[in-house]
């Protein structure tokens, strides 16, 4: 019988932590807005993850793009609300986080010159739900080699704020220990945890794919 | 040379898919990824050996689906097994329905522990005798063999669905059963296989403004014309099929307003139902999120008349669950056979079970350790934060990769399967007729 007399050896308590560890458990620290970039942030690259399969499952995809479209009906309402504040409230301040070095977020904050902030501004009457949306057109011929053609990677960010995306992954990567740094950037997509159950097809793009997305989202 | 794959990597193909109890309870199939159906056998009562009544073994295995390649959309079909039904049995032999995303299969399991012997122009092997030596006439006979098992696909009912398909319903008519899928429903006739009936179609003509699938559904077990199907946003529907022909028009809407005060990103995605599941009497209904599961009465649609805390301690971890996509679990839940307690899985090879009237809970742990042969099964516990009571489990040690999705109850008596991964666990009730 488990538990009487049988410790849990520590290796086994460490690797179990690692498998639930994230930046995102530390998130209820971090300040409303910023949390919910970083969910939005994974609800993307999850999105286009699953594009990547032939046939991706549609109950997780309606289940995230419903997610990304009741963040980005908050963040509209907001902008709407308070559209001059808005920056200044989602801005990160690189004091309120402790253990983040404050150099290596500076180096890629948009501080003006070449990197001018793209802060969220009403966009009127556009559709920014697209992104979202588009993910389900692909459902419709999923069968086709092409079904990405119409649904470039630039797109789901097109209508969506991009400024926060940089601090965020600076501060994913500068929350943890320079060590695992690397390993640890890559569990934040889902498609190189090679622990999670249906990833077996993805694996296969997933390097390129990281590579892709980590220009843009750095804006490289 | 040969390299041992360590115990705890088990295959892919072996991980268990779905546990399925026969209507008597005498026979309990099994599904894999790999595509098998493995079937056990509850063994005899033997007065020399109280103990051997109740033990499962082996009856048959046998290859249901194989993977397959749709050439015209380019898709590969995986073979893994998504649900397994029995049909109430007629005769001397069994029936089940087993389906994967895409194909649902129509099993016949027969035994067969005779054989005819002696017939005129055959000899033993089956090959025609040289006439010349057939001289005599005479009678074949039956004569006593060692038992097979015989199981033989029945019909196959393909190209019903585009998508996947996540549950299959045997109607209490004994004559349809329906499949549901992501989208849509159908009903078929369990004798013809190349047309079923729509019932149920939530596909929005632009996909673009599609925001809700389905994700289970069951016939009532009584009444013929009623199912219920649940959905991503949390809600049940319950159709009568003597309103219309396309029950796209519930009869009944059963949902529960959101509770603001736990409001978060995730609230929608912890809200999809995952199983649903008609009591044995018909009257409540038992569904399965991915906190909680709640009983619903037919006869009040506004909220659930209970709902039990399944792991409570995990919603403070619902990023992290998102991130490594264990909120998409999808456990299922199941009904003990006086309708009393309920039963649902949980993380690190743990399960609940939940008693309706006095309102006790248990969490079991299904694991190799526990599970010497008529050991009693120890109750666990998960402890938040520091407070930590000796054989406490921490909820930041808790294994997410050890997860107890399917789990079946005998339908009379409280015999349990619990499939954890690749390793099936049965308990027993030791005394009857109560809980441990």
């Amino acid at each position: 019988m488990l538990g009487r007399g049988l410790k849990r050896k520590l290796s086994d308590y460490e690797e179990n932590m690692a498998g639930l560890s994230s930046a995102f458990d530390s998130s209820r620290s971090l300040p409303y807005p910023l949390r919910r970039q970083l969910v939005l942030n994974m609800c993307l690259t999850k999105l286009q993850t699953y594009k990547m399969l032939v046939e991706p499952n549609l109950h997780r995809s309606v289940l995230i793009a419903n997610t990304v479209r009741q963040i980005q009906e908050e963040m509209r309402y907001e902008t709407s609300q308070q559209p001059v504040n808005v920056c200044n409230g989602i801005a990160p301040n690189p004091h309120s986080y402790p253990g983040i070095d404050s150099s290596g977020i500076s180096s890629h904050m948009p501080s003006g010159s070449n990197h001018p902030p793209t802060c969220l501004v009403p966009t009127g009457d556009e559709p920014e739900l697209k992104g979202a949306e588009c993910v389900f057109g692909s459902f419709e011929i999923s069968n086709s080699t092409s079904y990405l053609k119409d649904l470039a990677i630039d797109d789901i960010f097109e209508d969506i704020d991009t400024s926060m995306y940089d601090s965020d992954f600076c501060s994913l990567m500068a929350a943890r220990p320079p060590a695992a740094a690397t390993e640890e950037t890559l569990k934040t997509f889902p498609s190189c945890n090679s622990s999670s159950a249906n990833n077996i097809q993805i694996c296969r793009t997933d390097l390129s794919e990281l590579d892709h997305i980590m220009e843009i989202l750095v804006g490289s | 040379r040969c390299v041992l794959p360590p115990l705890s990597k088990c295959r892919w193909s072996d991980i268990i898919s779905t546990v399925e109890f026969n209507h008597t309870g005498e026979l309990l199939a099994t599904g894999d990824k790999g595509g098998r159906v493995v079937i056990f056998q509850r063994e005899p009562e033997s007065k020399n050996e109280p103990y051997s009544q109740g033990e499962y073994n082996v009856y048959s295995t046998f290859q249901s689906h194989e993977p397959e390649f749709d050439y015209l959309k380019s898709l590969e079909i995986e073979e893994k097994i998504n649900k397994i039904k029995w049909l109430p049995q007629q005769n001397a032999a069994h029936s089940l329905l087993s389906t994967n995303d895409k194909t649902i299969k129509l099993w016949k399991i027969t035994e067969r522990d005779k054989r005819p012997e002696g017939y005129n122009l055959k000899d033993e092997e089956g090959k025609l005798k040289d006439l010349s030596t057939v001289t005599s006439l005479q009678v074949p006979v039956l004569k006593p063999m060692d038992l097979m098992v015989e199981v033989t696909p029945r019909r196959i009912f393909a190209n019903g669905h585009t998508y996947h398909v996540n549950s299959i319903s045997v109607n209490s008519d004994c004559e349809t059963y329906m499949s549901a899928d992501d989208l849509r429903i159908n009903l078929w006739h369990l004798a013809i296989t190349d047309r079923s009936f729509n019932i149920v179609d939530i596909k929005p003509a632009n996909m673009e403004d599609l925001t809700e699938v389905i994700t289970a559904s069951e016939f009532h077990p009584h009444h013929c014309n009623l199912f219920v199907y649940s959905s991503s946003k949390g809600s049940l529907r319950l159709c009568d099929m003597r309103a219309s022909a396309l029950c796209d028009k519930h009869s009944k809407l059963f949902e529960e307003p959101e509770d603001p005060s736990n409001r978060s990103f995730f609230s929608e995605i912890i809200s999809s139902v995952s199983d649903v599941k008609f009591s044995h009497s018909g009257r409540y209904m038992l569904t399965r999120d991915y906190l909680t599961v709640k009983v619903w009465d037919l006869n009040m649609e506004t909220k659930p008349i209970e709902t039990y805390q399944v792991h409570d301690y995990l919603r403070s971890k619902l990023c992290s669950l998102y991130e490594n996509d264990c909120i998409f679990d999808k456990f299922e839940c199941a009904w003990n056979g006086s309708d009393s307690v309920i039963m649902t899985g949980a993380y690190n090879n743990f399960f609940r079970m939940f008693d309706r009237n006095t309102k006790r809970d248990v969490t079991l742990e299904a694991s190799r350790e526990s599970s010497k042969p008529r050991a009693i099964l120890k109750p666990r516990r998960v402890c938040v934060g520091g407070k930590r009571r000796k054989d406490d489990i921490n909820v930041d040690s808790l294994d997410f990769t050890k997860k107890i999705l399917h789990t079946a109850w005998h339908p009379t008596e409280n015999i349990i399967a619990i499939a954890a991964t690749n390793n099936l666990y049965i308990f027993q009730d030791k005394v009857n007729s109560e809980m441990h």
